[in-house]
């Protein structure tokens, strides 16, 4: 024991104190809140902004319906609060009523010389058809057509309504579109909002697989750095192989939590309310205590799972370069775990999720997912718990074997053939 | 004196290869011994099996007349052949590091560091980075993690290799004084003249099998005075001379092995009818001479 906590003091020291740790420590977090923050800022400053439209027609009313829909005069009830953060678009609206093909294609030029955004091709015809061409440079602007549509549909449903001798007031009352929160229920008591939740659980998990990851390659690295400066040797004249290795998944797993609880803490501080009291986007994430608890302890057990078989590969190879083509087996599942997250944040409680959940290899990423989205029931956690402890107890038995003959191995990669009679040497 | 090291017929295979055969050797507590043979002979395989590394597929190992536990081990020091240091961490701490795996208190290992790299000029360098050393600083440094915990039995593989004549010099002037000390001593080399001079008894083992071991002394009185080293201007002429079983000519000095029963002074008499012979003397053969012939009669 006095030699796994020497070694595991040394692993530790010598990577805190390092460079790379306080430079990653304080990164992560400008780098998590960035990829928030940054596409919401710059979807602000896209559309925010004016937008030169041509209505092509044949009646004139339905310009002028639809010009109200887009202009400020509209609802602002039919806005939620995400889209009033994010500015809204002023449209300058030219109706042109020859909706001829030669028409056609002065607007086209004109929409590729930038003259005009674009021009949304509502003849009486395309309307008949309920399919209305709206032409652009900015096709991929999801959120802009959504605005179009609407404001065609809502246009012309009007029409409609007035035309069957509805009043103004009734028909604005019956469009007023219905806003459907999500709440969650936590112990009987509403809790967060629905997307709140959604975002966090992504953050939390996304983040758990970086750290994952980033701290079981550290362990191959650090084998391999063993391997090739020959220090191996000198260490197994007073310690055991066992002895190194769980001081090494230790060490480095005792500086992986070192950082999440800094992390921790500075997300505690940053999200004291009052600090974030505007309903920007970051508002919307909301760190539960439960869901920390349960991020601490599956980055520890997912850690040691994968930090095993990457200490094993490590060991096998005796450069980065082949480590590189050797790490499959330890990246695929827990890539994999990420690929299956979908369904299960979205049915966190059918069967599929549970026994997705109870895989080892996933465990650590979509039971994360699952207490974060809805609370499971104890015994499976209780479940999912041990058999990762279980695998984890296998895997380090059987990586200490392969790491205990191949630390002193140099030179050509192991076989499976070889590896095999690695794990039935005697020692 | 009981002995230090006890190997009792210890074997060693990896997969069809036989690194280690039926190896037993004895060594005395308070010698120097040397364990030689050419690369891949097996001694680095034995060295390992000694202090636990690896475990033998047969046979046993004792030290200091106990069966090998590892508790023994803070009692060994070691300087492998394939050694190394943490590049990046700081000479001082990487001493301590080391001296606490071998059960020093962080304060004792500082203190010894503090000593030993004083006493191989090394005070200058505590506070920088491994990096920052030369070759053969980084192989001092090692030496001393080696000898912090002042081990009892101090085993060296190829403690000479790469390291120029003032360190070589240096290094074996502490060696010299532990063994006074009263410290057991084991070589391991392949350079088998660089250690021929420190040596009280020796193991040859070629193949994984020892082919020779015993008192250095007794082993070469073994072989007689039937060397002869001999400095010349000229030529001697030595090719097809019935006195001579073997030589090895290096062009103005040459060992000669002689038949059995010739005698050196006819040799003499040849030689300086045909060069100017500036220093003839009869010896004993040197351990490579040995060596290459035990290698040959078992060949």
């Amino acid at each position: 024991m006095h030699n796994v906590w020497t070694l595991m003091q040394r692993e530790y020291l010598e990577r805190v104190r390092s460079r790379s740790f306080v430079i990653f420590t304080l990164l992560m977090p400008a780098f998590m809140a960035g990829s928030v923050l940054i596409p919401a800022k710059l979807a602000e400053m896209n559309s925010g902004g004016v937008r030169h439209l041509v209505l092509v027609v044949n009646n004139p009313q339905i310009a002028t319906a639809v010009m109200q829909e887009l202009g400020p005069s509209k609802p602002q009830a039919s806005t939620s609060p995400d889209e009033e953060a994010l500015g809204p678009t002023t449209y300058v609206v030219q109706v042109d009523t020859t909706p001829t093909e030669a028409e056609r294609d002065l607007l086209r030029q004109q929409v590729s010389d930038g003259k005009i955004t674009g021009f949304l091709w509502l003849t009486d015809d395309a309307l008949a058809k309920h399919s209305v061409t709206y032409s652009t440079k900015e096709a991929a602007d999801f959120g802009q057509s959504v605005e179009l549509r609407n404001a065609v549909r809502t246009a012309i449903t009007k029409q409609h309504l007035t035309a069957k001798g509805m009043s103004g007031p009734e028909v604005e009352s019956l469009l007023t579109p219905i806003d459907l929160k999500t709440v969650r229920i936590e112990k009987g008591r509403e809790g967060a909002s629905g997307t709140a939740v959604f975002v966090t659980a992504i953050g939390m998990v996304m983040l758990l697989y970086v750290v994952v990851m980033i701290y079981g390659v550290s362990v191959m690295r650090s084998v391999i750095e063993e391997k090739s400066t020959r220090i191996l040797e000198v260490l197994l004249s007073s310690v055991t192989s066992k002895e190194l290795l769980a001081g090494k998944i230790l060490g480095v797993g005792a500086v992986g939590l070192t950082q999440i609880l800094i992390w921790v803490t500075c997300a505690v501080l940053f999200s004291v309310p009052g600090l974030i009291a505007s309903k920007s986007f970051l508002g919307e994430v909301h760190i539960p205590i439960a869901g920390m608890v349960a991020f601490a302890i599956f980055f520890l057990l997912g850690y040691l799972l994968y930090s095993s078989m990457y200490a094993a590969i490590g060991s096998m190879v005796t450069t980065d370069q082949e480590a590189q083509q050797m790490q499959w087996p330890a990246m695929i599942p827990i890539i994999l775990a990420v690929f299956m997250m979908n369904p299960v944040l979205q049915h966190p409680n059918s069967p599929l999720s549970f026994w997705l959940s109870m895989v080892p290899f996933f465990a650590p990423i979509l039971m994360l997912v699952r207490v974060l989205i809805e609370q499971p029931p104890l015994w499976q956690l209780a479940l999912c718990v041990v058999i990762m402890l279980g695998t984890i107890y296998g895997l380090l038995a059987l990586s200490s074997r392969i790491y205990r003959v191949g630390i002193l191995m140099y030179g050509k990669r192991p076989t499976l053939a070889e590896l095999r009679r690695w794990l039935r040497y005697a020692g | 004196m009981s002995n230090a090291v006890e190997l009792r017929g210890i074997r060693k295979t990896y997969d069809h290869f036989v690194a280690v055969d039926q190896l037993s050797i004895n060594i005395r507590q308070g010698s120097v011994y040397g364990l030689l043979g050419p690369n891949g002979a097996g001694k680095t395989s034995s060295i390992r099996m000694m202090i636990g590394i690896t475990m033998p597929d047969a046979g046993e190992v004792w030290l200091f007349g106990e069966k090998f536990h590892r508790q023994q081990l803070h009692r060994v020091g070691y300087l492998p052949e394939e050694r190394g240091l943490y590049k990046r961490m700081k000479v001082i701490d990487h001493l301590v590091f080391l001296g606490r795996l071998h059960n020093l208190s962080e304060h004792e290992a500082r203190e010894r560091s503090l000593v030993w790299c004083e006493r191989l000029q090394l005070s200058e360098w505590t506070q920088k980075k491994v990096e920052e050393l030369s070759k053969g600083m980084q192989q001092k440094i090692q030496f001393i993690a080696a000898l912090l915990h002042d081990p009892d039995l101090i085993i060296m593989d190829e403690p000479f290799a790469g390291l120029d004549p003032a360190n070589a010099v240096m290094l074996k002037d502490v060696l010299i004084e532990l063994k006074k000390s009263g410290k057991t001593i084991l070589f391991s080399t392949h350079r088998m003249d660089q250690v021929e001079r420190l040596c009280d008894a020796i193991c040859l083992v070629d193949h994984g099998r020892a082919v020779l071991e015993g008192d250095l002394v007794k082993i070469k009185a073994s072989y007689g005075k039937n060397h002869v080293q001999m400095q010349y201007e000229g030529d001697p002429q030595l090719e097809g001379c019935d006195l001579v079983e073997s030589f090895n000519n290096y062009g103005n000095y040459v060992e000669v092995r002689l038949k059995p029963g010739a005698d050196a002074q006819q040799l003499l008499r040849l030689a300086s009818d045909r060069a100017r012979i500036s220093r003839f003397e009869l010896v004993e053969p040197s351990l490579e001479e040995i060596f290459i012939d035990q290698v040959g009669k078992n060949a």
